[in-house]
């Protein structure tokens, strides 16, 4: 892979020139965060002559999965006019085609996008936006206590998913170029190449902020959760849990969505929101039945889908170790404490048998 | 030196113990630790041995409350929907800790019904304000917070390079530090002391402000504030009041407001939420805290709750055996924005 | 749509009450008292019916104004409807007047079945303030040119 030099002088004149093709998006600081037209909160598009990157401390804001899992994201739209000839005629709704750039983006997050790619892998929706979408992302060289990144088999210095790797030196950034994507952003520019020294460098952080040993996930991924359904944390997440979906929004792999149609003054769209597994019409049956009609099923049904239900299906957990629900959770629950529970429990069990 | 909220904290402890053991509730709706700095975790204890883990601390934010009917309902011995109801003197009691607000919402709820009075053992705690984790967090930009030592009026707060002190009056909740009722005007078990009403002269003073701008600069700051939702409904969630076995969020027939983010969507569930809480809502801060996009959507029960005193005299949940602002009324009820046209008609006002 | 229409005419949503305002309405009708045709009355059972909800939605479907009449306090044909009515509406005026929603959109008036002339000179009044505000866009849910068909 390519890697060049960028001083944050250059990068900011890189970036006005890309607002000037692209559209781009950067993380919003504070209130201004422009919503409606992109449906991409906590992000805000970036304008002329705008001020330098804000880039907090760990992972931004809001996730990247709004720009590939719009909130909402409209499928069809039809007319309800009796005198159109096409009255009531479902059409698949002009996708924006233009490239949109994310540039602050979290090795987490970009982690994430190949996990929701797996579920979404034939959703024409999902692909597109995905075709459209670059990452440019940042090497964390700080993590909070809430970041597990490392814990879930990823790297604060990892850069599968983005486009383009900015990683800071002394002075200025290391530029890895990951992908064909990442190299037309960098198309006419004249940067240098990286030396030697700050190659090794690279290599050696990266080295040590490797994945960090991951007993924990090989029990869990070994073991048949199932024997834990009715264990008794359950019940103790049950108690504390208040069934908001602010986890499952701020969720970078939360990917479950609900449809429906909306209609103003005879223009209809049928448009996909999210939505969330711990909410009880989530689940709730035309009959009148829920299969998770209390608020424990719910909670566990979450955790569950994270470590056994997703990996079952698709192999990796569903989990990136952002920490935004551990930060965000009203009541304060912790996905680690759960997953250690889980882990002892287990090793439990089998000492046991 | 032990704090206030540490001896408060042994007194739940030995309290819940106490009334768990000799089978007088059959759970204690509580705190236990969190796993962050300045967070605590609400839970339920049901055996005796859960009470070791109860806690009080400044960081209480969560209105307990909101556990209460689903407690209840959780403890009762299994019945199907056509079976009656068994008496409610029968039922298993449940324990809970109970603030100012919080007690309020409990008189709320026991108006409404949700809650019966002789199944709760409310355990009166007088606040002295919980403090905002948020507020705290902005004090130290680009820095984080490892640990917090909590003292009666200061806070110590480490980060990985630095250490300081700051008030803690400073850092409360807007609404604890415009509170007039922090203390339970409900108690069957009282913890601790009991703190006097504050002298408070502006309890309205932010609505006050935003009431004092231009209709179209209401319009502005209602936009901006309310353009960050992303509707987790955590607001909702996690508020006492909120107990419909179907939100009008989520009916569909009618649509009543629309799914997505765009301002009216976002604009119409925040004022409709704010609107149903009219004359219940007591500001315990709750849906302010728990905002993962931290929306200041107090502002419109704030509002609420001005009007609802200044028109009809009355605060949500002061007496339980009074009727709640919005179901009783009285013959000369203001009526100033009734529009009248024929000039006979000039009564009332 | 119509608010690009320079023969722009307000739209009003009249929510009335069965036993008076829409009795004083239909006395109006009868006894030939001109009011604007702008109105367009949806008849409930009485103004305690009328839900926030259902104001709400009104607003959110583009109404460039409302009116909820109901009978005068103490004439209510289930005794306190409006009585009640009185209050939600009270807080609920407050409210939209406090998020900037312009005075004059949301309107309520009592009227009984033998205000024929007082029902004229309220949809008078309201079609007149509701003209000088101009056409509704607080509020109103528009789908973007690009998502509709």
């Amino acid at each position: 892979m390519k890697v060049l030099k960028i001083t944050p002088a250059e990068l900011d004149a890189l970036m006005q020139q890309w607002q000037k093709q692209y559209v781009v998006f950067v993380p919003a600081s504070g209130k201004s965060a422009a919503v409606s037209p992109d449906c991409a909160p906590g992000w805000k598009r970036m304008e002329a002559g705008s001020a330098p990157l804000f880039l907090p401390v760990g992972p931004t804001p809001a996730s990247v999965k709004a720009f590939y899992f719009p909130q909402p994201e409209t499928l069809l739209t039809y007319t309800l006019d009796n005198n159109h000839p096409d009255k009531a005629l479902m059409r698949e709704s002009l996708k924006p085609e233009a490239m949109q750039v994310v540039v602050g983006v979290r090795p987490c997050d970009a982690g994430s996008v190949a996990l929701n790619n797996l579920p979404y892998s034939e959703d024409p929706h999902f692909q597109a936006n995905r075709r459209r979408t670059a990452l440019v992302g940042f090497t964390c060289d700080t993590m909070l206590s809430t970041c597990f990144c490392r814990q879930m088999g990823g790297s604060p210095m990892a850069q599968e998913g983005l486009d383009l790797a900015l990683s800071r030196t002394e002075d200025s950034f290391l530029v890895t170029v990951v992908n064909e994507k990442g190299a037309s952003l960098l198309a006419g520019l004249d940067l240098t190449v990286a030396g030697e020294a700050e190659l090794s460098a690279l290599a050696v952080r990266r080295q040590e902020m490797a994945a960090s040993d991951s007993a924990q996930l090989a029990t869990l991924k070994a073991a048949e959760l199932g024997r834990l359904y009715d264990a008794p944390q359950w019940q103790a997440l049950g108690d504390s849990c208040i069934n908001c979906g602010a986890c499952t929004f701020i969720c970078p792999t939360c990917y479950c969505f609900d449809i429906q149609d909306e209609v103003v003054w005879g223009q209809g769209r049928r448009i996909r929101y999210w939505d969330s597994c711990m909410f009880p019409l989530y689940s709730l049956h035309t009959s009148g039945h829920n299969p998770r009609g209390k608020k424990v099923q719910r909670t566990r049904n979450r955790f569950l889908h994270k470590l056994k239900y997703f990996p079952d299906r698709f192999g990796p957990f569903s989990c990136v170790g952002c920490g935004r629900c551990v930060q965000d959770c009203p009541v304060n629950i912790d996905i680690r404490e759960v997953m250690n529970d889980l882990t002892n429990d287990l090793t439990n069990l089998t000492a046991l048998e | 030196m032990t704090t206030v909220n540490e001896k408060i904290g042994e007194e739940i402890r030995v309290q819940a113990r106490k009334m768990l053991a000799e089978g007088a509730v059959v759970a204690v709706i509580g705190y236990g630790v969190g796993s962050l700095p300045m967070t605590a975790r609400p839970m339920v204890a049901r055996r005796p041995e859960d009470c070791d883990k109860l806690i009080w601390s400044s960081f209480c934010v969560l209105n307990l409350a909101n556990y209460l009917p689903e407690v209840l309902k959780s403890v009762e011995p299994p019945h199907g929907p056509r079976d009656p109801k068994p008496p409610e003197d029968s039922l298993p009691r449940v324990a809970v800790l109970a603030t100012g607000c919080w007690s309020r919402n409990i008189v709320v709820q026991i108006q409404e019904h949700q809650v019966a009075r002789t199944r709760v053992v409310v355990m009166g705690v007088g606040s002295r304000g919980m403090v905002s984790r948020r507020k705290v967090e902005s004090l130290f930009p680009g820095k984080e917070i490892l640990r917090v030592e909590e003292g009666d009026h200061d806070l110590v707060i480490h980060g990985a390079d630095f250490t300081e002190t700051i008030n803690r009056w400073s850092v409360v909740r807007d609404n604890c530090q415009t509170c007039t009722h922090p203390d339970p005007v409900l108690v069957d078990v009282r913890i601790g002391d009991p703190v006097s009403e504050r002298k408070n002269p502006k309890p309205f003073k932010q609505v006050e402000e935003i009431e004092r701008l231009s209709v179209d600069d209401r319009w502005a700051w209602f936009t901006t504030e309310f353009s960050t939702c992303i509707r987790c409904y955590a607001c909702r969630n996690a508020c006492p009041l909120c107990y419909c076995p179907t939100c009008f969020v989520d009916d569909d027939k009618p649509q009543w407001v629309g799914k997505s983010l765009d301002t009216v969507d976002t604009g119409l569930f925040h004022l409709l939420r704010a609107y149903h809480c009219a004359g219940r809502c007591t500001d315990c801060g709750t849906c302010e805290t728990v905002c993962p996009m931290g929306i200041n959507m107090r502002m419109l029960t704030k509002k609420l709750n001005k009007d609802v005193l200044n028109l009809y005299g009355l605060e949500a949940g002061m007496q339980p055996d009074a009727p709640l602002p919005l179901t009783t009324y009285t013959l000369d009820d203001p009526q100033k924005f009734i529009v009248t046209e024929a000039p006979s008609a000039k009564e009332g006002e | 749509m119509t608010d690009q229409n320079d023969n722009w005419e307000p739209k009003i949503i009249a929510f009335l009450c069965n036993w008076c305002s829409y009795a004083g309405a239909d006395l109006a009708g009868v006894s030939r008292f001109q009011y604007p045709p702008n109105i367009r009355i949806v008849r409930v059972p009485c103004s305690g019916r009328v839900s926030e909800n259902m104001i709400m939605s009104t607003l959110k479907s583009g109404a460039d104004g409302i009116l909820v009449s109901g009978c005068h306090p103490g004439d209510c044909h289930y005794i306190s409807g409006n009585y009640f009515a009185r209050r939600r509406f009270a807080l609920l005026s407050n409210l939209l007047d406090f998020v900037g929603i312009e005075p004059g959109r949301v309107n309520f008036s009592w009227v009984s079945a033998s205000e024929g002339e007082q029902f004229a000179s309220v949809v008078q009044s309201v079609t007149e303030k509701v003209r000088a505000l101009g056409p509704a866009s607080r509020l109103v849910k528009k789908l973007d040119a690009a998502q509709a068909a």
